[in-house]
């Protein structure tokens, strides 16, 4: 990695929904060339974390910027430029997967738009789908259309929550492969979830959250105490809850009379 | 060598965000970065793929055997009005505007085209609440693409302002343009069958010109009031109450509505430059809508006591069965979203209209002997939009998978329904009794209006379900929706008519004709009134018996469709 100017920075950023805090003034830094994960328990701030970045949320707090723009400011600008696979949202209902690819592109001002779907449909194995409305596709097809859309422009930067979460092994890998050739290539990717194989696999670097607040941060090898302790115990060491704990959690609720 | 590093800091160590308009100093490498499209580029580019998903979303529920005859069967219905035209207006009256005996004058029945369009229009164009409803609305299983300014580069505004000209370019190809083609196939019966019809081929470009003004008016102006609303406060304030002033100004005569109309104007003057004005001023105040939408798509994490289990308890009347829970769950839903204040202020606000027009009219010297009867039977009409809404609430997709079946949530709509708006129903009429000083024909309305309002809702849910929404399109349900609220509404309306002036109910036409406002009459025959309260009554008790046969087929009609809207 070289000394550069980061792609990503934030500072004082903080989200706040009334008296609820969603995420605490954090501030972030990534630089071209990584693949930086944020892991964390579920409901924990990392998916509120990815929408500020990218423009879909305004901070309650702070300043983003993102490739040089101002994300507060000119979100559609830093839309465009990056790549965005949100974690539970589909491509529209009533376009197949070609129409919506076509409409990404063209929002984007792509040149050669018919090649470029045609050959991210062909990646994903969706030519056969590519006349059926993404709402009768499987959730496993939803998502790589969501992923198609997101790499159609070969963006430097990618934001991704929870990427995998629908795609079957094969997929997984192929896609795993892809960005670590895109990262490798100069691409930087910014990634949120809770699957810990992950980081493992494929950050360079990571931190974890839980209840908004940024727990550690550094190398997946640096944050491990030692040689034999794997990154669930760091995780669950860092967020504070055992499984014994988890065990114990009351979990039925008591019938209550009216 | 540098590298990421992210760590979390105390609020007392924040700097003030308005420190620095500095950059950050991050870099896009060199790259050259991408601009999204912007104008008329991405206006086209959304337009498009909008009306694609529009066009797809009908076919889906009404099937496209269905969209066709939509607008075949409009076309129809228009040929077959288009021959009755010489018997409203008389053979001599064709193309003049001088009042006939026995008969209406082409000004009124070109108003009596445009109102009814009107009010349709403004019930259709609350773009912004469609919007933020979409939005919120991203991550369940449908998404559409109001929503795409999420996560695309494309402005919030620019997605509205595509999707109200989207909504327009649908209403006129399937109502406005069939309507037209009906009139001219009933014109071109003329030489083929030698009947003689009062219309003029050269006015059937201007009449379609002119509702599509009329109607994009009622778009334009529903879209800006909820763009509005959208905004907050002092517009959710303000805004309902100019409207009700507007609609008594309006009401009591202050401002003559054929002014209002813009499209009646276009086609009473025929004036191209009325037209161009009045058009571009609905595609422009369209345009001025859309802008006052932000790019806000926050999804407020509220946290919130508990709600449904008090919601379920103070709903004991309704039993220990499925539907309690339904009802108590839809009452979350309702008031976790905002939407209860939303739907009780419209549909308060025709009612407060209504109300302060009779404050300011003396209805006893009005040639139509309007009363209270007369208003008890509308009151359902405003049913439907109250249904259609409690239908877009929430995504029921999730109940699939939970031991109960699409007939409950339908029922527990309806109880809704009737739990959130009777209170309001009841105190319009009695606020109406007190004005008009009829409290004898109090009981009779409250009746007539109770068995209205449950006879129309439960109709709009048996035929159309979870999505009545999309089933405006679709014929064969709109044929017997039209059957199922036209004909008793009619009934009970010239009914109520017995109720007051009865000479005047024989022969009012002609009287207002001669006289307008200050036609008088007084006689009052007490066999005919009796015999008005027996139908009236007639006509609600088969309207309730008529609800609890539609409740009781709720089953069979929707009791094997999956949860979707």
């Amino acid at each position: 990695m070289s000394e550069t100017a980061p792609l990503v920075k934030a500072v004082d950023m903080a989200k706040k929904y009334g008296d609820f805090i969603a995420l605490h003034p954090l501030k972030v830094e990534v630089h071209s060339g990584e693949f930086f994960g944020v892991f964390g328990p579920n409901g924990a701030g990392k998916s509120t974390f990815i929408k500020l970045l990218t423009g879909q949320l305004k901070p309650s707090k702070g300043r983003i910027e993102i490739l040089g723009i101002d994300a507060i400011k000119h979100p559609q600008k830093v839309k465009a430029n990056i790549g965005i696979v949100p974690e539970s949202e589909s491509p529209p209902s009533y376009l197949t997967p070609v129409e919506f690819l076509q409409f990404v592109a063209k929002l984007r001002d792509l040149d050669e738009v018919d090649a470029k779907v045609e050959y991210w449909m062909e990646w994903f194995g969706l030519e056969d789908k590519r006349n059926t409305m993404c709402k009768d596709l499987s959730k496993g097809q939803r998502q790589k259309v969501m992923l198609a859309s997101a790499f159609i422009h070969k963006p430097k930067l990618l934001f991704l929550d929870e990427p995998f979460a629908n795609l079957d092994p094969i997929y997984q890998r192929k896609c795993r492969e892809w960005l670590l050739s895109h990262v490798k290539d100069g691409g930087t990717i910014f990634l949120c979830s809770h699957v810990l194989e992950m980081a493992e696999r494929m950050c360079n670097r990571m931190a974890i959250i839980n209840d908004g607040k940024v727990l550690a941060a550094g190398t997946v090898r640096g944050l491990k105490q030692n040689i034999e302790e794997t990154l669930e115990d760091v995780f669950i060491r860092l967020v504070g809850r055992s499984i014994e704990d988890v065990e114990s959690s009351p979990t039925d609720v008591e019938n209550e009379e009216e | 060598m540098s590298g990421a590093s992210i760590s979390s800091i105390s609020w007392s160590d924040t700097l003030d965000d308005n420190i620095s308009e500095e950059s950050l100093g991050t870099t896009s490498e060199g790259k050259k970065l991408l601009t999204p499209l912007r104008g008329v580029s991405a206006f086209l580019a959304t337009f498009k793929v909008m009306y694609k998903e529009e066009f797809r979303k009908n076919v889906e529920f009404a099937k496209a055997r269905q969209m066709v005859l939509f607008p075949l069967l409009l076309a129809l219905v228009t040929m077959v009005s288009t021959i009755g035209l010489q018997f409203l207006v008389g053979d001599s009256a064709a193309q003049t505007s001088e009042t006939s005996v026995n008969s209406f004058t082409w000004q009124e029945l070109r108003f009596g085209l445009h109102l009814p369009l009107l009010m349709f229009s403004l019930g259709m164009g609350t773009f912004a609440f469609m919007g933020r409803d979409a939005l919120v609305r991203r991550t369940a299983s449908k998404n559409h693409l109001l929503a795409s300014p999420a996560l695309q580069p494309l402005p919030n505004s620019m997605a509205h302002f595509a999707y109200f000209v989207k909504d327009l370019v649908f209403y006129v190809m399937l109502i406005l343009s069939p309507i037209i083609l009906g009139m001219g196939l009933g014109k071109g019966l003329d030489t083929l069958f030698g009947i003689t019809t009062p219309l003029e081929y050269s006015s059937l470009p201007w009449t379609w010109f002119a509702m599509v003004v009329t109607l994009a008016q009622g778009l334009v102006l529903s879209f800006l009031a909820s763009a509005l609303w959208m905004r907050g406060r002092p517009f959710t304030i303000f805004g309902p109450l100019s409207v009700i002033l507007f609609g008594i100004i309006v009401g009591v005569g202050a401002i003559d509505i054929e002014f209002i109309l813009i499209g009646l104007q276009i086609q009473t003057e025929k004036n191209v430059l009325i037209g161009l004005i009045g058009f571009v001023s609905c595609i422009g105040l369209g345009y001025f809508s859309s802008m006052l939408i932000i790019d806000d798509f926050d999804v407020s994490v509220v946290e919130k006591g508990d709600l449904f289990r008090p919601m379920y308890g103070r709903l004991s009347f309704l039993g220990r069965g499925e539907i309690r829970i339904i009802v108590a769950k839809e009452f979350v839903d309702l008031f976790r979203s905002g939407s209860i204040k939303k739907m009780v202020v419209s549909y308060s606000i025709p009612l407060a209209v209504l109300l302060g027009m009779a404050w300011l009219i003396d209805f006893a010297e009005a040639p139509i002997p309007i009363n209270l009867l007369s208003y008890a039977p509308f009151l359902g009409f405003f049913g439907f939009n109250f249904y259609s809404w409690l239908t877009i609430l929430d995504s029921p997709e999730f109940m699939n998978g939970l031991p109960v079946k699409v007939p409950q949530l339908i029922r527990a709509k309806v109880l809704v329904y009737f739990i959130i708006t009777s209170w309001i129903s009841l105190i319009f009429i009695i606020l109406m009794a007190w004005r008009l000083d009829e409290w004898t024909s109090l009981p009779t309305s409250i009746i007539v209006m109770f068995a209205n309002s449950i006879y129309i809702v439960a109709l709009t849910a048996f035929l159309m379900g979870l999505r009545p929404n999309k089933a405006i399109f679709d014929a064969s349900i709109m044929i017997w929706f039209w059957i199922g609220t036209v004909l008793p509404l009619l009934g009970l309306f010239l009914l109520s008519f017995t109720q007051g002036d009865v000479s005047l109910y024989g022969n009012w036409w002609e009287r207002a004709s001669e006289d307008g406002l200050a036609a008088t009459a007084s006689m009052y025959d007490e066999g005919m009134v009796r015999q008005g309260y027996v139908g009236m009554l007639s006509i609600s008790a088969f309207l309730l018996f008529a609800s609890a046969v539609l409740w009781k087929l709720m089953d069979r009609r929707w009791g094997a469709a999956e949860f979707d809207n």
